[in-house]
């Protein structure tokens, strides 16, 4: 569809504008050297050239702590609360965090289509952004380029003087109503590079994930790993939940709470009479990388990794999920060479 | 499969709230195990196949995926049979008739009976594992004269840890059941055959390419009876197995059952043996 | 019918303490919004900081303190007996708290330096958690306890359910939370192998976690280390760090 471009002098105008026809989240600065999506409440405070959030949009359709019930414990009985639906602009998406939404749509449909997840999903608008590659990105091996617009409504590539607008959708130029944007096409910039890679392509990395399940990387990996769950919280494909019982200090009624839960985590694979399935750190390291490039991908064709870095970023033992893929890429192309 | 993508219109279901079910009998089976009899509102069947499980929730609580021990030939309520392990089993052992509590499900594949059916059926059973198998065990019975054989291989810990007795000893009597049990370890009453489940399969005498069996047990026993089975010389695709575990939600989201690329709650718990036999971290 | 207890059995409650600073019975007191709730589902039979009142017998006994003395050890043998329910609050009771850095020294040295010529009057012992004497039915934890938590182990008592302890990383609360990393601010944090239950209190206020509410039950304490260590920690003062509140647990895993 039709581009246009947005001065950088422009970009709070064009925030305001967004603003007064839905509510408009964005990133903003969080510590002294993060970011997160927050709803916006002065434009200034947008920052589209940003390496990464802390969390993806995620957290706005699979909130971290949601209420699945309320119940009364008096009279015994319980009631799903009204979800909203949620009409909003998510302005300034990566690629990687909207090819994640996209798994986690897959997720929330399948099968049972989960009322909460579509509700909160359905008023969703995309306003995509390009960013440049840090040195954790590396959506380029799983197929996710920085400029890539799919799942944007709009999306803006960054140019040294502004933003180039790509209107996608008819509800991207619905958006635009009432802006006036200048309509001189400027040349896209020059590609940017990542600096990490996987080194083989999904299909082949379903073959050596199918043969890595005894190799010796998940016990090296896994060696300084407190199995803090990390990795898994701050992912955008993972999904995985718990559901607990909170019960009022009065003791006659309460919620039903869901909140994120992490395959590393002990008490993941842990069953009534305490019985935990994957005890080893390193089993449970090798069922996330699994998870990422081997189960889910068996079953969706797609990897369930979207090279977003964030696992590898925010590790406190610097444990890289990359580094473990890359191992098992070379020991198996090595095998491959000797058997040759 | 394609990934799944969001559409104007799409329906969706609440997936979350139980429907609210009395408790109709409650009667004890061993010191550990308790089966209760549920009704749903207005007697309504659960509608559920032999295999499948219900979760059970008790507000303030939580709730617990639970096996379904009734066949689905009995209508108008539904049994359940519940080990005292864990919180809500535990809060569960102290209610009685005429208490309430949450259902949803039923969830779970639960066994296929057509490929049961017109077969002589071979049913594995160790401890709590005859739960879920019992549902299918009378629903055999119940169509008799649509099934073959009826052969019942059921192991325990102990005499005194053996489930439905009474029923044991009705399918002891009934002359189309060949029911044959087996301990651990046996009390000094124990007059039958002491030894684990596996030693009940070679005496078996089986029409081979028309047995189909079903196992379910503790995670240990799985490779034992297939081995055995295997010696036997039962083809690996007349086997299905129930593996009881790791479920969660029900509803295919959580990510707790997992194992590969397949959900226990979604495409078991009752698996074929030579789809098993991919997932390596399902036995 | 419902969850609910009867009123007319309503739980007996007694509150006890041993070596601490009593900050957690503060905390306690401190509850403010939930005091009257709380009041409303118990007797409080026994409560030396709030009354004068004594029992025989306990439904529920909160215990805060750790053991120092031989006196200490016969009293939480008497209150374990008199009780059905025996609940630790707060760190020392739980783990041995900041106490149990005086049994990395000889006990001995430990009397001269803190009694000095007074030293025979005080027998005091190397600090214990409540645990390594009697029966300990829950834990709340944290120095002082966490109030979210002893809210839950509270309800859940009154429930007649048992309370869920949890086993995660403080990291879990903290990424719910959507904190930037202690690490990425150039500090250093024990999040990674301390036990969640307080919602990362500390890191949401842009502090590093101490480790008050102890250690995870399988904790990877060398992996730990060299996280510190990598993060610019002498071995030795990583060590240190985690021995602040787990000086009785890790007594023995490392020299």
């Amino acid at each position: 569809m039709a581009q246009h471009f947005l001065e950088q002098a422009k970009a709070d105008d064009f925030v305001a504008h967004l603003m007064k026809r839905h509510p408009v989240l964005a990133p903003h600065r969080r510590g002294r050297r993060s970011f997160a999506f927050e709803q916006i409440v002065e434009p200034s405070a947008v920052v589209l050239d940003y390496p990464r959030t802390l969390g993806s949009v995620k957290k706005f359709f699979l909130p971290a702590r949601e209420t699945l019930l309320e119940f009364d414990l008096g009279t015994n009985t319980a009631t799903a609360p009204a979800i909203a639906p949620a009409p909003a602009v998510y302005l300034g998406v990566h690629s990687y965090d909207l090819a994640a939404v996209r798994r986690l749509d897959h997720n929330f449909l399948h099968g049972n289509p989960e009322r909460n997840y579509v509700t909160r999903r359905e008023g969703a608008l995309f306003i995509g952004v390009s960013y440049t590659p840090d040195r954790h990105h590396f959506a380029g091996s799983v197929g996710i380029d920085p400029y890539d617009t799919t799942g944007s409504d709009i999306f803006l590539t960054k140019h040294p003087e502004g933003w180039i607008v790509d209107v996608l959708t008819p509800a991207g130029q619905d958006l635009l109503k009432g802006f006036k944007l200048a309509t001189d096409a400027r040349p896209k910039p020059k590609r940017e590079h990542f600096t990490q890679h996987i080194y083989v392509p999904q299909a082949r990395l379903n073959e050596i994930m199918a043969a890595s399940y005894n190799h010796p990387v998940w016990d090296e990996a896994s060696r300084n790993c407190t199995g803090c769950g990390t990795c898994n919280l701050v992912c955008p494909t993972c999904y995985c939940f718990d559901v607990q019982d909170q019960v009022a200090i009065t003791v006659d009624a309460g919620h039903r709470e869901r909140t994120w839960d992490g395959c590393m985590l002990r008490s993941f694979t842990e069953v009534a009479g305490g019985e935990v399935f994957r005890h080893k750190v390193a089993a449970r390291q090798r069922h996330r990388v699994h998870r990422k490039f081997k189960y889910l991908s068996d079953a969706t064709g797609q990897p369930w990794c979207v090279g977003c870095g964030r696992c590898t970023a925010y590790c406190t033992a610097g444990i890289s999920i990359v580094e473990i893929v890359n191992r098992l890429v070379r020991d198996a192309e090595r095998e491959e060479q000797v058997t040759a | 499969m394609e990934l799944q993508t969001l559409k104007p219109g799409l329906e969706t279901r609440e997936l979350y709230v139980p429907e609210m079910a009395e408790i109709t009998a409650v009667r004890r089976l061993t010191a550990m195990e308790t089966l209760y009899t549920v009704k749903l509102p207005g007697g309504r069947d659960l509608g559920h196949r032999p295999g499948q499980f219900v979760e059970v929730s008790l507000f303030g609580v939580g709730e617990a995926p639970i096996s379904v021990s009734s066949s689905p030939t009995r209508r108008g309520e539904f049994e359940m049979g519940i080990r005292r392990v864990g919180m809500l089993t535990e809060v569960l052992a102290g209610y009685g008739p005429g208490r309430k509590i949450g259902i949803r499900g039923p969830f779970g594949n639960g066994i296929d009976v057509e490929k049961f059916r017109g077969k002589d059926v071979l049913i594995v059973a160790g401890g709590i594992g005859l739960v879920p198998m019992r549902s299918m065990i009378n629903y055999v019975r119940d169509n008799r004269d649509q099934f073959g054989r009826l052969i019942i291989c059921y192991g325990s810990r102990s005499d005194t840890e053996l489930l439905f007795t009474d029923e044991l000893a009705a399918w002891e009597k009934d002359p189309r059941v060949e029911y044959h049990v087996t301990v651990d370890r046996g009390s000094e009453a124990w007059q039958g055959r002491t030894g684990v489940i596996t030693t009940l399969i070679p005496g078996l005498d089986l029409d081979l390419p028309n047995t189909v069996c079903c196992i379910c047990g503790p995670p240990v026993m799985y490779r034992f009876v297939v081995l055995t089975l295997r010696g036997k010389g039962l083809p690996d695709r007349n086997i299905y197995m129930s593996l009881e575990r790791r479920m969660k939600c029900g509803v295919g989201k959580c990510g707790h059952c997992q194992i590969d690329s397949t959900y226990v709650c979604q495409d078991g718990p009752v698996y074929h043996l030579p789809d098993l036999a991919k997932l390596r971290e399902a036995l | 019918m419902a969850n609910k207890p009867r009123e007319a059995s309503k739980p007996k409650v007694a509150i006890f303490d041993f070596t601490g600073c009593e900050g957690c019975e503060l905390s306690q007191l401190n509850f403010e919004d939930q005091l009257l709730d709380i009041l409303a589902q118990v007797d409080i039979v026994e409560w030396r900081e709030a009354m004068d009142d004594r029992a025989d017998e306990y439904d529920i006994a909160f215990v805060e303190g750790a053991l120092s003395t031989p006196d200490c050890i016969k009293r939480i043998h008497d209150i374990r007996r008199r009780s059905k329910v025996l609940v630790a609050l707060g760190s020392c009771a739980v783990d041995g708290g900041v106490n149990a850095i005086k049994n990395l020294h000889p006990i001995e040295e430990v009397r001269q330096i803190v009694y000095g010529e007074d030293q025979y009057l005080f027998p005091t012992l190397p600090a214990l958690p409540l645990s390594a004497v009697v029966k300990v039915d829950h834990n709340v934890r944290g120095c002082p306890m966490t109030q979210i938590e002893f809210l839950k182990v509270f309800t859940a008592l009154v429930m007649g359910k048992k309370p869920i302890e949890p086993d995660q990383a403080v990291c879990v609360e903290c990424k719910l939370n959507e904190n930037e990393c202690v690490y990425a601010k150039g500090m250093i944090c024990l999040g990674p192998v301390t036990r969640a239950g307080c919602n990362s209190q500390c890191t949401n206020f842009g502090q590093y976690c101490i480790g008050c509410r102890g250690l995870v039950s399988e904790p990877n304490l060398q992996g730990m280390a060299e996280t510190l260590a990598s993060h610019g920690l002498a071995m030795d003062e990583a060590w240190k760090r985690l021995q602040l509140y787990n000086a009785y647990r890790l007594q023995g895993v490392r020299a």
